[in-house]
């Protein structure tokens, strides 16, 4: 039955349905077909359950649309109108065109997610085939089970790193000259994306225009042509359906000038001047930024709000983590320090690290009952040699008194002799050098037989 | 050629136990500590002519302190003391002379102040080492940005080695080697083990040399080269250096042997607890196999 209150969007006459005549009804939810004569619907299926639709070609006799459920059934319905029935299907076409899409997506939303956790995750998708394929448990039991654990690790697994927008995409876009005073602009889907999410007072204008007024390519033409693109904007004629969004971003700007910064250790507004001409100190000076200023001025101070405002949306854009439909696009993040953010702050300014307290892991400290053991180490023992007390002293004087008047003499220190004894030990073949020669043959013996082997 | 930026630091490390240089001086009056002094010093002009950019520093390990020879703290650059160094007449580089002037005075010192002391008799080369490689790491943290030095320290040993100072040693050792400073070693009386493991660990080369009055040719013949040289010249062959450890029961050098895993002391015997820190240990032993007991025949 169809209730008085559902919004009846179409109403199409002398459709036929499993060779009946009725008539075909398209609501705001759901779409029905009830036989000529009687009120009630024998047919009638709401959106979110359609798969697609489809349509018989163009060249045959009978004008059918067929509708195609989730669970693979199919209803076919056939425009008997003489004249009317192509326009009447193009109608039903296209208005379930506009709608299917609304409610696909919530029903296959569901089925996208069962869809992606068992791709991503083999285990559950074994464990899936394991139950309910071989049908020990149903999938509604599963995934009841399944919906209210991954509740939990749902926003964990939304993790993947969001891709911050290039401050230079403006700048990417570089036309290429067209043959003859024509510059063409190479657009693609990811330089769109990042102007919506940069300005989305421009996505609004897109929404609003796009495909009502203007085709895609015209609003990118009327775009890149307006001031607001370009330089100056202080010309914006009121045809140019940017001059809002001009306006729009001043206000943006002066709100977020207003916000100011919240961290508790910067003080911006110390830095401004403060003459001592007229009170004292008390009064500040008058800002200087209404009043009359030249030409070049205003132009200098556009620039300058442009690339402010322009640095400002893109850093807001990377922090509003892709919902930039539902938000103001000119109102910041606000709160970026929280109380526990300004906090921490504050602690990190009032302490030192280096002078607290050392938190270092806690050892045990090695007790030793025979430590001088350590003193002499793995060495064997070594005959000592045990000197009298009076050789020690004998010892000690003695060189005290050599010493007492010890002269350097460099020019006695070496006999020719000596010399050439040492010089003699120490070439090959000498007392020094023996252990040497050893080697130098072990090491010919082994070239020798290798050379042979080879 | 060396460029400016490239320095060399030859530390000498010299042992003046005054006991056992007293009784060599009964035992071999032609060469005494003033000898051997002398041969200190032709090393250490040679080393600082070789090259504009050569440094030297030379220590006297003494048993009761390690003292500086060179460079001296009270020395100032040298404008001051010109005055009666420069009076050797003989022409010689300066800084050499002022250089020799004060070794001389500082050995003369450090001697006078000798006292008789019966219980330490012997030279604390740990020490002196170890003021040696703080000294190179000064000099090294001093150098502008864009200089590079290679440093050695070379050890004249006299005395024997003093099993007390094994740890020591040993740190200062494995420090060197982290730094890349050589430890060379000319021994003149006895083989010294903790010598010959330095020398092999750090990468320099040790002597024992036979004839004591021939220091100074075995001086500038093996140890004044610095490393990137040694590789081109037919030097001494390192000698083979018994690693084994001894253990601390017996004080036996063994090949194999069981470690306490809290106080890493060595032992020959397993014993469950270990004598150093009274750690106790459960391990399972391997099986002992029962020797079958001989029967003895009964002798006609």
């Amino acid at each position: 039955m169809a209730s008085l209150s559902e919004e009846v969007l179409l109403v199409v006459k002398k459709v036929r349905q499993k060779k009946q005549d009725g008539t075909l009804y398209l609501m705001a939810e759901r779409i029905a077909w009830g036989p000529e004569g009687k009120d009630r619907f024998t047919v009638s299926h709401l959106y979110a359950d359609i798969r697609c639709q489809k349509i018989s070609p163009d060249g045959k006799a009978k004008i059918q649309l067929q509708l195609v459920l989730h669970t693979g059934e199919s209803t076919t319905f056939h425009f008997a109108n003489e004249s009317s029935a192509l326009k009447d299907r193009e109608a039903a076409k296209e208005l379930l065109q506009q709608l299917l899409p609304k409610f696909k997506k919530k029903a296959n939303k569901e089925l996208e997610e069962k869809n992606r956790m068992l791709q991503e995750d083999p285990v559950l998708f074994q464990l899936y085939k394991d139950l309910v394929v071989s049908q020990v448990i149903s999938a509604e039991e599963f995934w009841a089970n399944r919906l209210s654990i991954n509740n939990t690790d749902h926003s964990l697994s939304n993790n993947k790193q969001e891709v911050g927008i290039s401050a230079a995409f403006l700048a990417d876009i570089r036309p290429q000259t067209d043959g003859c005073n024509g510059l063409r602009y190479n657009l693609t889907a990811d330089i769109i994306e990042s102007i919506f999410r940069t300005y989305p007072t421009v996505k609004q204008k897109y929404g609003e225009n796009v495909p009502h007024n203007l085709t895609e390519k015209e609003f990118w033409t009327r775009f890149f042509q307006s001031h607001y693109f370009h330089r100056d904007r202080i010309n914006t004629g009121t045809q140019d359906i940017f001059s809002e969004c001009a306006k729009q971003d001043e206000k943006g700007l002066k709100s977020m000038v207003v916000q100011g910064v919240k961290n508790p250790m910067v003080d911006l507004l110390s830095l401004e001047d403060k003459t001592l001409d007229e009170g004292y100190g008390v009064s500040t000076a008058p800002s200087t930024s209404n009043s009359n200023k030249t030409v070049k001025e205003n132009s200098n101070s556009a620039i300058i709000k442009r690339f402010n405002h322009h640095s400002a949306m893109v850093l807001a854009a990377g922090s509003r983590k892709g919902e930039t439909s539902s938000t103001d696009g000119n109102s910041r993040d606000s709160d970026f320090f929280q109380p526990p953010v300004k906090k921490v702050k504050l602690q990190e300014s009032i302490e030192y690290e280096d002078l607290q307290r050392e938190n270092g892991p806690k050892t045990v400290a090695l007790n030793l009952k025979k430590s001088d053991r350590y003193a002499h180490g793995p060495v064997p023992l070594q005959s000592q040699q045990y000197t009298t007390s009076q050789d020690i002293i004998n010892s000690v004087n003695c060189i005290r008194h050599e010493m007492a008047n010890y002269k350097p003499n460099l020019t006695q220190v070496l006999s020719n002799s000596t010399a050439s004894s040492a010089i003699a030990a120490l070439s090959p073949g000498g007392v020094l050098m023996q252990a040497g020669a050893q080697q130098a043959i072990n090491r010919k013996c082994n070239d020798w037989c290798n050379l042979t082997l080879t | 050629m060396a460029s400016e930026d490239e320095f060399n630091l030859l530390a000498i490390v010299v042992d003046v136990n005054p006991i056992w240089w007293g009784q060599q001086a009964q035992r071999e009056p032609e060469f005494t500590l003033s000898k051997c002094l002398d041969a200190v010093m032709v090393m250490g002009n040679s080393h600082m002519a070789m090259t504009r950019t050569n440094k030297l520093a030379i220590i006297a390990s003494h048993c009761q302190d390690s003292h500086f020879l060179y460079p001296c703290k009270t020395w100032k650059g040298g404008e001051g003391s010109g005055d009666d160094a420069s009076s050797s007449g003989d022409g010689k580089y300066e800084l050499l002379s002022v250089a020799n002037n004060l070794i001389a005075e500082e050995i003369r010192n450090v001697m006078s102040k000798t006292e008789v002391r019966g219980h330490s008799t012997d030279t604390l080369l740990a020490g002196s080492l170890a003021k040696a490689l703080c000294y190179i790491h000064r000099v090294t943290k001093e150098l502008e940005a864009g200089q590079e030095m290679k440093s050695r320290i070379l050890v004249i040993k006299a005395a024997d080695d003093c099993a007390l100072q094994y740890m020591n040693f040993m740190n200062v050792i494995f420090a060197a080697q982290k730094q890349n400073i050589l430890i060379d070693a000319c021994v003149l009386d006895s083989d010294s083990g903790l010598l010959q493991q330095a020398c092999d660990i750090t990468g320099g080369l040790y002597l024992k040399i036979p004839q004591k009055v021939a220091l100074a040719q075995y001086l500038l013949w093996v140890f004044l080269p610095d490393s990137d040289q040694r590789s081109q010249l037919v030097l001494p062959p390192p000698a083979h250096v018994d690693y084994r450890a001894a253990c601390f029961c017996h004080r036996n050098l063994i090949e194999i042997g069981y470690v306490c895993s809290v106080c890493l002391s060595i032992f020959c015997n397993f014993s469950p607890i270990c004598t150093t820190c009274e750690t106790a240990f459960k391990i399972q032993l391997p099986q002992m196999v029962k020797s079958k007991k001989k029967k003895l025949k009964p002798s006609t």
